[in-house]
């Protein structure tokens, strides 16, 4: 800028080219100088309003809820254990499932295990029995799988399999490993590809180019479709 | 200037005098109107409190308490929520590391979301740490890897699921770049940033091999409730998630609020599949230690030399089949184990 006022001012006395340098660059100036004033403020980010994702969906609870030890469970309104109907009806000699109204929902579907008293105690219904006949509560329902699933439970034991919450560090709180049956059905404990769900809506930022999936306006259309479908707390199917 | 001091002599023209004017009052307008932003900005913005700031590593414990005090009165002032804002510092004899198990993986994005609503990243322009690339099966080339699937449902058959998140190399890359020392990596492994010193110059995002930093090119935005509430978690500290202002870099710290009291990272408590494992690796009985011993354990870039403390495993492939009559006959060699 001082080069050119000096321009203009001390070797124009000499008529030179710098006078018409300097006589080009004031309007450039002051275009310039109207542009930054009156001009667009900054660049137009393509950003939606902030929303929030349902609290729901990312809850941190369990997959299932399990029942107590010794289980309680709601009949018509009222708590039962299981004792309370069974000492009435006498078990089946066969030990196949007995279709009645209180486990009709039960479906059996654990490969070769398809007796009820491979798991049940035959006397006791509000504890499990192990192959060896020990009987156990519920709450200790994992030794019951391990007897079984040998790789599975060393797994769990190390940490490599099933789902651990709230604390890493014993000593500051509870290390809460999740049981087998706070994620598996026992009954039928295959999730099915882990259940399929809804997955969250993925980022919305821009995508560059056709090699990542299209122009802006193609991402701006489509991620509106994603924030009127997904973000409102309308999956109620996408938790479990 | 030099048409002044020469008053007398012929050689200032009326000409060449309205020329240097001109000249000089269209350099001054521009001048002005290029500096004209500076009007816009915030003066709470820039105290001389702020400005004489020290660097992280240099403040007193009084000087933090200082800062925090006035960070947490800002966030008050600006957000309506009063925050529990602390300086969480590492514990000795613990060193974290990461684990994921790539079979469990489902892709569901929970964790990408459950990181936003812990650590107050920017919901618009949204700033996520997680990336989860959805990965054809048969291969790891990362390149061919989609974080912008969007299906009806996760799994897809023909995908497996990989999230990406910071990586907390022990040779990390990111803060050699930095000019300022801005970022480093703490005793416990956790590569920090203190936004107040970074400068914005995203050379780190550049180094990053793992594509983990994310840049606030604008004034991070917060989503409200219904009641107009700011969405924010309130549970904060100076090197994590307190809230971010333009023009710095962010990342994944491994929740180091919630991981340097004991608790487990919110991306893992939210899986729900337990695809995600975390502890003290110099811990040999932690479920990371036991997972590395004896998992399949690979890291991602391994040539590039970073040492990222950030494990992807996966089980042996026992049979998957129900009927126990095709696990039967395969069971001798290397079979149902």
């Amino acid at each position: 800028m001082e080069s050119k006022i000096d321009a203009g001012g001390v070797r124009g006395r000499d008529g030179g080219a710098p006078c018409w340098a300097g006589a080009l660059v004031a309007p450039v100036f002051l275009a310039l100088a109207v542009w930054f004033l009156l001009g667009p403020d900054g660049i137009d980010l393509p950003a939606e309003e902030p929303s929030a994702i349902d609290p729901a969906l990312l809850a941190t609870t369990p997959r299932r809820e399990i029942l107590g030890d010794p289980p309680v469970i709601l009949i018509d309104g009222f708590q039962r254990t299981c004792m309370e109907c069974h000492r009435l009806f006498q078990p089946r000699e066969d030990g196949t499932s007995l279709q009645l109204m209180q486990h009709r929902h039960i479906k059996l579907d654990h490969g070769i295990n398809d007796r009820c008293r491979n798991c049940h105690h035959v006397e006791d219904r509000d504890r499990l029995v192990l192959h060896d006949g020990t009987v156990i509560g519920y709450s200790d329902v994992v030794t019951l799988c391990s007897k079984c699933h040998g790789p599975t439970f060393r797994d769990w034991q190390r940490g490599a399999h099933g789902r651990t919450n709230g604390y890493w560090d014993a000593s500051r709180g509870e290390v809460r490993r999740l049981g087998c049956t706070e994620c598996h059905d026992p009954h039928t404990p295959r999730v099915p590809a882990l259940d399929p769900m809804r997955p969250l809506p993925g980022p919305r930022a821009p995508r560059m180019g056709p090699s990542h999936g299209g122009r802006l306006e193609a991402t701006r259309a489509r991620t509106g479709t994603l924030t009127g479908r997904t973000r409102t707390p309308t999956g109620a199917s996408d938790d479990h | 200037m030099t048409t002044e001091s020469g008053g007398a002599s012929p050689s200032v023209t009326r000409r060449s005098f309205l020329r240097g004017t001109l000249g000089a009052a269209s350099g001054l307008a521009a001048f002005a109107a290029a500096l004209s932003p500076l009007k816009d900005l915030d003066t709470e913005d820039y105290t001389l409190e702020k400005f004489l700031q020290k660097h992280y590593k240099e403040m007193t414990p009084a000087e933090m308490d200082e800062v925090l005090a006035r960070i947490r009165s800002e966030v008050e002032q600006r957000h309506g929520l009063r925050p529990d804002i602390r300086d969480v510092k590492p514990k000795d004899g613990v060193e974290f590391v990461y684990a994921l198990h790539l079979g469990r993986c489902i892709g569901c994005r929970k964790c990408v979301h459950a990181c936003v609503e812990e650590n107050n990243q920017s919901r618009s322009p949204e700033i996520q740490y997680i990336r989860v690339l959805e990965m054809p099966r048969g291969s790891v080339d990362i390149e061919r890897g989609n974080h912008h699937y969007d299906r009806p449902t996760v799994p897809d058959e023909d995908h497996y699921y990989m999230p990406i998140q910071c990586h907390q190399c022990a040779n990390p890359p990111c803060v050699k770049v930095c000019p300022v020392e801005a970022t480093w990596q703490e005793p416990d492994g956790i590569t920090v940033i203190d936004y107040d010193w970074c400068i914005g110059c995203r050379y780190c995002e550049a180094a990053c091999p793992y594509w983990a930093r994310r840049f606030n090119f604008t004034e991070p935005k917060y989503a409200r409730d219904r009641e107009g509430n700011v969405i924010m978690n309130p549970n904060m500290s100076y090197l994590s998630n307190r809230p971010r202002k333009q023009g710095v870099m962010e990342k994944c710290h491994f929740c180091l609020h919630r991981t340097r009291e004991g608790r487990m990272p919110a991306c893992l408590e939210v899986c729900p599949v337990g695809a995600r494992k975390f502890g003290n690796i110099l811990d040999p009985e932690s479920e990371v230690s036991q997972i590395l011993r004896t998992k399949h354990v690979f890291v991602l870039k391994q040539e590039v030399g970073t040492l990222p403390r950030f494990f992807y495993y996966f089980d042996e492939d026992y049979p998957r089949s129900e009927k126990i009559s095709e696990i039967l006959p395969s069971s001798e060699p290397g079979g149902a184990r």
